[in-house]
């Protein structure tokens, strides 16, 4: 059950998720060694943001295991089978598990600096005064000491999105979940929260990022993972998928995208 | 038609031209038939047979008035505080999801919102002591008696008027509440789990606090029409400000005078809920 050294961080085998009779994830298999960024991309609808939910338990898997840090998370082995596990246990493997939303979700009722004091000071019960000279440094981190008493509505999305990165940064999470972390933002508040991430990448942080931001994906992405109706169809080292991805699909994506249209329709078949 | 093109007609320029808005005349019409309708009904109230300021100032603060009216607000407030607990307790139950704990809140609700609540006082008042007339508590299994007792002791009319406005309100808040909850949105939930809340925590931390900008006016309202529905209570013989006043009025025949009296504490009241939650609603701004 203790990590190894080795052993990766987060280890998907196998995953199924249903919806109704719908397959929103098909087996699904990887593993993401310490400290590699992988970049989650394919088509709306493909079961990016799923997936990025079952790995910290927001959504039920129907089979397979999730493990993140050699732990299963959400549920337990039991005669060989998977019990989902109690709220409290659930709860304590998310927090070493940073989330980031595509519409932010910050507390709207409370400020820019109680939203990234709120793992700490709940979740974590910390001190009020550590918490929040380490809650004000992270702001900083993010660009936004100035805000700290700001409401979200008087934030704009990127900055909201900058003070979300901050908030799940304040558990000192081992991990960062982003799903879509720009999609909602117009593309030069984009450039604020992709500078906030390539921070985070900088300093090592193994994350997995959902997103349609090919700029997101290329530029410091180690790894793509290119899903399409649930199926995980590429797996390679990102600088190998940009140039010549195999799938029918994957070129078909890039080229919609004004990208990698290196190789003609026709050579894939 | 060369109107447009031609240049005379025009206007020249850079120079400047008055603007004239547009003149509500509708609204200003009916403003006026509104003013002749209250100056009608004033010159009636100044025909017909005035107050006697003298005999509404001898009651307003007497002893038996206040002792009324401070009735009606603790009998107002205690149930308001109840139905809150209650209301919360079946929202609850309501987004639990669990079949039976969903049914038993939708049934709650139809029932206790759904019948009078004058029926449900003098329920409690008279049906219920006589459905159930001896109150007998004892831990099952032992021969461990709590309470013994006839049920007339233990209802009396304000026992009755506090279970029947508590529940019949509780009904009203359980809808508040729920609509409170259901108006946070997921998202503000998935956040607060994803830093590893507890459903407990996220509860209270997230949920409540942000279904509170929701529920608090609403509650103000409810607050105000209970206040006023604790005169249903002098039909079972709470002596409440309605009952006061109309015990006296029935001996002295002052009914104009009492009646005014009995609507300055009502007044009262409901100015004091009106502040209450024009304080609450700050604490909790929209945002």
């Amino acid at each position: 059950m203790t990590p190894g050294i080795d052993s990766p961080m987060i280890d998907v085998r196998t995953v199924t998720k249903l919806r109704g009779t719908n397959r929103v994830l098909r087996d699904v298999s990887f593993a993401v060694p310490r400290g590699q960024i992988v970049a989650v991309i394919g088509p709306s609808g493909a079961g990016k943001s799923t997936l990025l939910r079952c790995i910290n338990h927001l959504d039920t898997i129907d089979a397979g295991q999730i493990f993140v840090e050699g732990r299963l998370v959400g549920y337990e082995e039991r005669d060989g089978a998977l019990y989902e596990l109690a709220d409290a246990a659930t709860s304590r493997q998310r927090q070493g598990i940073g989330m980031v939303f595509q519409s932010f979700n910050l507390f709207r009722h409370v400020t820019a600096l109680e939203n990234v004091l709120a793992g700490p000071l709940i979740v974590l019960g910390q001190q009020r005064a550590a918490a929040e000279r380490r809650a004000r440094e992270l702001l900083e981190r993010v660009g936004l000491a100035d805000k700290a008493s700001s409401y979200p509505n008087q934030l704009s999305g990127g900055q909201q999105q900058r003070v979300a990165i901050a908030r799940a940064l304040a558990m000192q999470p081992s991990v960062m979940l982003l799903d879509e972390p720009t999609s909602a933002l117009d593309p030069e508040l984009s450039q604020e929260v992709i500078a906030a991430i390539r921070r985070l990448a900088e300093d090592g942080i193994t994350m997995m990022i959902a997103t349609h931001e090919m700029e997101l994906a290329r530029d410091f992405a180690d790894r793509v993972l290119f899903l399409v109706d649930g199926e995980l169809v590429e797996d390679r080292p990102a600088r190998e998928f940009f140039a010549a991805p195999r799938h029918d699909r994957a070129r078909q994506f890039l080229s919609r995208l004004g990208l990698g249209a290196v190789q003609t329709e026709e050579a894939g078949t | 038609m060369t109107l447009a093109t031609d240049p005379a007609r025009l206007p020249a320029i850079g120079v400047a031209r008055r603007v004239v808005h547009r003149r509500a005349w509708g609204a200003w019409v009916f403003g006026t038939l509104v003013l002749l309708a209250v100056l009608l009904v004033i010159r009636a109230g100044i025909n017909a047979r005035v107050l006697n300021v003298g005999i509404f100032l001898d009651y307003v603060f007497s002893s038996q008035i206040v002792t009324g009216a401070r009735n009606s607000l603790a009998l107002g407030t205690v149930a308001l505080l109840i139905a809150i607990a209650v209301g919360l307790v079946v929202a609850l139950m309501r987004v639990s999801g669990n079949p039976i704990l969903v049914a038993f809140s939708a049934a709650y609700v139809y029932l206790f919102r759904g019948t009078p609540m004058l029926i449900q006082l003098i329920f409690w008042f008279n049906a219920f002591p006589i459905m159930f007339p001896h109150l007998h508590l004892a831990v099952p299994f032992t021969d461990t008696v709590l309470v013994s007792m006839p049920m007339t002791r233990l209802i009396t009319p304000y026992a009755a008027a506090l279970a029947g406005l508590a529940l019949a309100e509780g009904g009203y808040m359980a809808e508040i509440i729920r609509g409170g909850f259901l108006a946070v949105d997921q998202g503000q939930r998935d956040a607060a789990r994803a830093l590893g809340m507890r459903s407990g925590q996220v509860m209270r931390n997230i949920v409540i606090p942000q279904a509170a900008r929701i529920i608090v006016p609403a509650t103000g309202n409810q607050y105000i029409m209970l206040l006023k529905s604790t005169s249903l209570a002098s039909a079972i013989g709470y002596l409440e400000l309605l009952r006061i006043t109309t015990d006296i009025y029935a001996a002295n025949f002052h009914v104009v005078e009492l009646l005014a009296v009995a609507g300055f504490w009502y007044l009262v009241m409901t100015g004091i809920a009106t502040a209450l939650q024009t304080t609450l609603e700050k604490r909790y701004p929209h945002r």
